[in-house]
């Protein structure tokens, strides 16, 4: 197989574990790589989208600076449930990263659309 | 069938390592091959050497180089996710400047780029996750 599609999904929440972290890193790297890679925010995870974090209080570097540029490295889209946005108040038009959202009964559908899936957290 | 494995599971608090043995063992007894295994997060706490569990328990460690061995097959370590768990081979452990290492052979440390090149590939990446 030439060229597969990628599926980056991260369930959990963006600074109680290094999950998040990690998971964009190999988003990053997929696209660094040319390759085809769409990254799903859901459950804890679409808080990595909350506007004015502030991690430098626990030591932590910022997730939203990572995700808001995550396009320029190649990344095609970056996906969050709707519901799990709604569910954690997260307001897409207040986050500074271009976020597309989905709904919840639409994942599977979609995770099928995709060549390789890899789920963290 | 060509599989590519990764691994984000910890051995000892997770199943993923015990349950990508399994599958890869299954995989080679039915003439499939693994082309590489690649530790990342938590998963890489699996290539260290030091691991000394009592010795009527499993050990994961030389239970997994002894398969890669055995069957030939690439056992990378990501470097970011090795390095800030304390995972260091004797390269990095010289260039900073630590004392000791713990990731030997037939285990080697890389970089994302060879889970890139596995997916690619591979006809399948499975992925083992620590739930």
């Amino acid at each position: 197989m030439s060229q597969p599609s990628y599926l980056i999904v991260v369930d959990a929440a963006p600074y109680g574990s290094l999950a998040c972290r990690e998971a964009l890193d190999v988003a990053l790297a997929l696209a660094a790589f040319d390759q085809s890679v769409t990254l799903l925010l859901r459950g804890a995870a679409v808080n990595g989208l909350a506007a004015d974090q502030r991690p430098d209080a626990i030591e932590q570097k910022n997730l939203a600076k990572n995700l808001g540029a995550a396009g320029l490295y190649g990344v095609e889209t970056i996906l969050a449930i709707r519901e799990d946005m709604q569910r954690y108040g997260i307001d897409p038009d207040a986050t500074g990263v271009p976020v597309t959202l989905t709904g919840a009964s639409q994942v599977d559908t979609m995770m099928n659309s995709f060549d390789r899936v890899l789920q963290f957290g | 069938m060509k599989f590519a494995i990764l691994i984000t599971g910890a051995p000892y608090s997770s199943q993923a390592p015990q349950t990508a043995l399994s599958f890869c063992e299954a995989a080679r007894k039915r003439g499939d091959d693994v082309i590489r295994v690649f530790l990342y997060g938590d998963g890489v706490h699996l290539a260290n050497a030091l691991s000394t569990p009592p010795s009527d328990e499993a050990n994961w460690y030389r239970r997994w180089s002894a398969w890669i061995e055995q069957e030939d097959v690439e056992a990378i370590v990501c470097v970011a996710s090795a390095l800030r768990r304390g995972l260091i081979d004797e390269r990095e452990a010289g260039r900073y400047e630590k004392a000791h290492f713990n990731v030997t052979a037939p285990w080697q440390i890389a970089g994302l780029g060879e889970l890139v090149s596995a997916g690619n590939d591979a006809d399948r990446l499975i992925h083992f996750g620590p739930a």
